[in-house]
């Protein structure tokens, strides 16, 4: 069994890896977590993500600009890609399947990555169709892999206006399914007015939501361990 | 660490680790926004056939310029070799943001030829670059505003498809039109299909300068 001051040490090195977007002191760290047998969703959630976490307060206090953000996602992904296979499938009453994509004419896929990101830490399945993505294919991905959530992202006033068709087709078919719309023409009233049941709204602010999302999961995973403990 | 310090801590580790020149640029002027903060370049050459090996090198030298300067708690952007951006990483959107020539020609290691490359009056069109931005208060050298190809016409002459328009390069009009790189690149899809060769290159093989048993050195550079 792996000791306190060895899991503490490990942590520390992933979150440092992930602030100072160093992919390969992550890629090493997360190796030796791995080897050291503790849990991988522990390694992710409070050594990744807590290093994330302090990267989206460096980010508003404009220490870190758009450059050292993206670095720091890729150092995160370096350590993810070696723990998720480890991860012990969580039971947070989250069921998670996601079909996320760029609107046709919008290459701009900055935002919608960094979405991306938290949907892969948190363990969802992730359905990314990439950019430019014809409307017609969102509708389709999602009645064949029965996902829950569609994530639509525009940076461009022109393409955004086929987000509202996705919606709307989307709703017709299938009611239940729940729609997130981001990008920088996007804004809360569009996405209520659309139909939408959730909004980003551009690659910084996609950061703060997604870093806020995954810290509550964080959270209902230490309520979840802290039940378990008590039983 | 006092300044020109870093800049020869840098330079040392790099020359004796395989890169052939090294230069240091102030870019702050045409950075775009998202990258406006890293405002010095470091720019790196490797006189070297481009092959997966000058890749590796480059890369290598890159993380080396990028622990120095992390050591001494500044901010850097590796911007990796052209041949090296097919990667699906978040940080690889911004590498279209900024060119490897531009750090060349404001360091001072050269200037851009009517064949649209990098001239070093050493190694002629024969480098392959990689560049570290960076926020590190390093001294600079001056840029080369102009181009000294002269009367020179070579390239042109024998560019297989007619490419090389002969313009003149010079720093204060960057948008005249050197190569024109549909023909260009029409013509190396074809010889492609027909003999399999993977590129042209006759543009760099045919420039005097730095071409092995010729006028190398015959022109000394007044920086």
């Amino acid at each position: 069994m792996v000791t306190e001051e060895k899991k503490q040490d490990i942590l520390k090195r992933l979150r440092d890896a992930v602030v100072n977007y160093d992919e390969d002191a992550a890629r090493q760290a997360a190796k030796e977590a791995v080897e050291s047998g503790m849990d991988a969703s522990d390694a992710i959630f409070s050594g990744l993500v807590s290093g994330m976490e302090e990267v989206g307060r460096l980010f508003e206090a404009q220490e870190y600009f758009v450059p050292e953000l993206l670095m720091c996602a890729d150092a995160l992904y370096a350590g993810l890609d070696i723990l998720k296979p480890h991860v012990k499938r969580l039971d947070l009453g989250v069921k998670g399947s996601v079909v996320i994509g760029t609107v046709e004419g919008d290459v701009h896929d900055i935002g919608k990555n960094i979405v991306k990101m938290m949907f892969d830490v948190a363990g969802f399945t992730v359905y990314d169709l990439g950019r430019d993505v014809p409307l017609d294919k969102f509708i389709e991905e999602q009645l064949r892999t029965d996902s829950d959530l569609v994530c639509l992202s525009a940076m461009m006033t022109t393409t955004m206006v086929g987000m509202k068709k996705v919606i709307d087709d989307l709703k017709a078919r299938n009611p239940n399914v729940k729609i997130m719309i981001g990008g920088a023409p996007v804004s809360q009233d569009i996405a209520e007015k659309w139909g939408a049941d959730g909004y980003a709204k551009d690659a910084s602010n996609a950061l703060k939501d997604a870093i806020n999302m995954v810290s509550s999961l964080k959270k209902l995973k230490e309520e979840a361990d802290a039940k378990r403990a008590a039983k | 660490m006092l300044k020109g310090l870093l800049n020869e801590a840098i330079m040392k580790e790099l020359m004796t680790t395989g890169a052939t020149v090294v230069g240091f640029a102030d870019v702050g002027e045409v950075l775009g926004p998202e990258i406006a903060h890293l405002r010095k370049a470091i720019s790196i050459g490797v006189n070297k056939n481009l092959n997966d090996d000058t890749v590796k090198l480059l890369l290598a030298l890159q993380k080396k310029a990028a622990r120095c300067l992390r050591r001494d708690g500044h901010r850097y952007l590796c911007i990796p070799p052209d041949s090296d951006r097919i990667r699906g990483t978040f940080i690889s959107r911004l590498y279209p943001l900024f060119t490897h020539k531009i750090a060349a020609t404001s360091a001072g290691l050269g200037w851009i030829g009517r064949n649209g490359l990098l001239i070093s009056p050493e190694y002629g069109p024969r480098l392959s670059l990689a560049t570290v931005l960076t926020d590190a208060p390093l001294s600079t050298g001056s840029p080369i505003k102009f181009s000294l190809c002269g009367e020179c016409k070579l390239c042109v002459e024998y560019c297989p498809s007619s490419a090389i328009t002969g313009k003149d390069w010079s720093r204060d009009a960057p948008y005249v039109e050197l190569v024109r790189t549909d023909h260009c690149s029409s013509y190396k899809k074809n010889t492609r299909a027909v003999n399999r060769k993977p590129n042209c290159g006759v543009c760099i093989n045919i420039c005097p300068y730095g071409r092995k048993g010729s006028m190398s050195g015959v022109l000394s550079l007044t920086a």
